[in-house]
């Protein structure tokens, strides 16, 4: 077997291993660790440079009230859930089927479509900020939720795209034929025969963009400003802005802010990976 | 009234033409068997004819109704395919159904249609199972059993049995044998198998490189292949090909230590050299003469094939229903009647017939 298993190791090598996991563990989540301890010191520590020690007292219960009950945070948590869950479904619904059509039909200028969705994504979407912006003011859509929806689905559906599409043209061929030999309508094949087997891609799909969209900052401060739009990665800025930098809020909001996608991973993680896997073997 | 016919039918994939005119008519309730090797075209025809794939040129008519240009849907046909193309996420009943209730047919009437194939195929038990939960064997009945509850004119089968190891083969080439006289509707069916060939059809049709080669029933094309492709093709083990010359009105065999064969009746003018085809089947060891040898010999219980070669280089394989071994490495020959000699043209393997 390759590599060796640690148990058949020299035992040198096995106190190495054991004692430098958890090592490389504490290294890579320091940050999240500082942010998780902020989130429960007062703001006093911060300004007597009390930074990784004990807290001076325990604000577990202040912090946290005071994000939920004295602060726009509930609104700006609200916001990202009406503009998360309709990207989700709009880039997901629509994928489905552009990758139906590119997966399934054999038309001429398929690849080139196909091509186009693909090399969307390869523009970065830093030097489009300034035309977006014009255009939503443009459009009337300008620090709206609607706005950032829009525009976000657009950006996602290239890569939706490219996935659902190789899904589906991973799938036998020969469903569809026996299907279209049955007379049945194109769009009940797309029905009752590849969406449903499509469900591994939609869940790990919808997974994915979620977690891509709820932790979205970019366009959301370039497209919207205000608690009437704003999604909570921006919002949390504003106890930075208010009076005084409040890191101890600032910690507790991130925290309450990041627990939705990590929450919608560990809940969908079996369809992630199933839909990572999915096709590798017959 | 459902019989299927082609009239000089094209196929091209761009520039590469994959169907040379093809002209066929399959009789209504017949079972006609497309074979030859792969690549000859046959699946192309069969899913032609299923309306999946477009003609390029010709006519096809199914129960006399030109549908060249229709839906396959509307052609009045099922197919079952090699991959079975079950609906993976359906019950057997569900899979079963899915054409009815697609096709808006009243619930009460589909489980009625479902049962009664389900009976005719020994599925009864299972239809709430899944096509995971199934072997092979049964997918491919539930693949069937989705044909005939459609109750088409035409079957279409392309390889329908080349998933399934060699006894589910056996089993389901009877089972299907027998669901045609059941049903008593025409069968189209796709193989490569030359045994599935000879013991289902009503009609063979031997196609090669997209063009028909011979069509007629399977012991007719055993008996009387019209050239050395068929006659290679058909019959198992393979017919043997030997090189020959014709001389004087007598057929000359060098592989055979020059035997010469008079012949009963005058080839035609101007062939000289001509290939010489014999059956295993009609060839007899004969263990008093030494001019070939022995390379090797398979005992399949009820008969023996010895592979021989000549002192040309040529191979010959003879089939024995007698146990006893031939030595392997050691010399023989082989006796045959006369009659049995078929000869081809050496170059375009037609068979060149000889007249009295």
């Amino acid at each position: 077997m390759f590599p060796i298993p640690i148990e058949r190791r020299s035992r040198a090598v096995q106190i190495t291993y054991q004692s430098l996991i958890p090592l490389a563990l504490i290294m890579w989540l320091l940050p999240l660790i500082a942010v998780a301890l902020f989130s429960i010191r007062p703001l006093a520590d911060f300004t007597s440079g009390n930074y990784w020690g004990v807290p001076s007292s325990f604000e577990l219960f202040t912090n946290y009230s005071r994000v939920f009950f004295d602060s726009d945070m509930p609104r700006y948590m609200l916001n990202s859930v009406l503009i998360t869950v309709p990207t989700v479904i709009g880039a997901v619904a629509l994928s489905c089927m552009t990758g139906f059509a590119l997966g399934i039909y054999r038309f001429r200028g398929n690849l080139l479509i196909f091509l186009m969705f693909i090399a969307g994504n390869f523009v970065p979407f830093q030097i489009l900020m300034v035309p977006v912006r014009d255009l939503t003011v443009s459009a009337g859509l300008y620090d709206t939720k609607l706005g950032l929806v829009l525009f976000h689905i657009a950006f996602q559906t290239g890569f939706c795209t490219l996935f659902m599409r190789n899904f589906i043209r991973a799938l036998p061929y020969a469903l569809i034929e026996a299907a279209r030999v049955e007379g049945v309508a194109e769009w009940r094949i797309f029905w009752f025969v590849v969406l449903p087997l499509m469900k591994p891609a939609i869940a790990a799909l919808a997974v994915l963009i979620f977690t891509f969209i709820w932790n979205d900052y970019f366009w959301a401060i370039v497209l919207t400003q205000g608690p009437n739009a704003q999604p909570v990665t921006a919002g949390i800025t504003a106890f930075n802005s208010q009076f005084i930098a409040q890191y101890h809020l600032m910690s507790a909001g991130s925290i309450v802010a990041a627990i939705p996608p990590v929450a919608m991973f560990f809940l969908m993680q079996r369809h992630f990976i199933a839909g990572l896997t999915l096709g590798a073997v017959k | 009234m459902s019989g299927v016919i082609l009239e000089s039918v094209d196929k091209s994939f761009g520039d590469a033409e994959v169907i040379h005119g093809v002209d066929l008519q399959v009789e209504d309730g017949e079972f006609c068997v497309f074979v030859g090797p792969s690549g000859c075209g046959k699946s192309t025809l069969l899913r032609m004819i299923a309306g999946l794939e477009d003609v390029t040129g010709g006519k096809i008519f199914i129960g006399g109704q030109d549908v060249t240009r229709t839906d396959p849907a509307d052609r009045g046909i099922a197919m079952v395919f090699q991959t079975y193309a079950l609906y993976p996420h359906m019950s057997v009943e569900e899979n079963m159904g899915f054409g009815l209730r697609m096709n808006g047919v009243p619930k009460d009437e589909i489980a009625v249609k479902v049962r009664e194939a389900a009976e005719i195929l020994r599925l009864t038990e299972l239809l709430k199972r899944k096509p995971k939960a199934l072997s092979g064997g049964q997918r491919q009945r539930v693949a069937i059993g989705r044909a005939i509850v459609r109750g088409p004119g035409v079957f279409l089968f392309d390889e329908p049995l080349s998933n399934l190891d060699a006894e589910l083969r056996v089993e389901m080439r009877v089972e299907i044998s027998r669901l045609h006289q059941e049903l008593g509707a025409t069968m189209i069916y796709v193989t490569h198998d030359q045994v599935e060939a000879m013991t289902l059809a009503d009609k063979i049709v031997v196609l090669r490189q997209g063009e028909i080669e011979q069509v007629g029933k399977p012991m007719q094309l055993y008996r009387d292949p019209g050239n050395a492709f068929v006659g290679g093709f058909i019959g198992s083990p393979s017919m043997n090909f030997l090189e020959g010359r014709i001389d004087n009105g007598n057929l000359h065999i060098p592989a055979l230590a020059d035997l010469v064969v008079p012949l009963q009746a005058t080839a035609p003018a101007g062939i000289a050299g001509v290939t010489v085809g014999l059956r295993p089947q009609n060839l007899e060891l004969d263990r008093t003469d030494s001019q070939l040898t022995v390379e090797l010999s398979e005992m399949l219980g009820g008969v023996r094939y010895d592979y021989l070669k000549t002192s040309t280089g040529e191979r010959l394989v003879v089939e024995s229903r007698d146990a006893d071994d031939a030595d392997e490495g050691g010399s023989v020959g082989v006796s045959f009647d006369h009659s049995a000699i078929q000869l081809f043209h050496p170059d375009s393997g037609v068979r060149i017939r000889l007249s009295d």
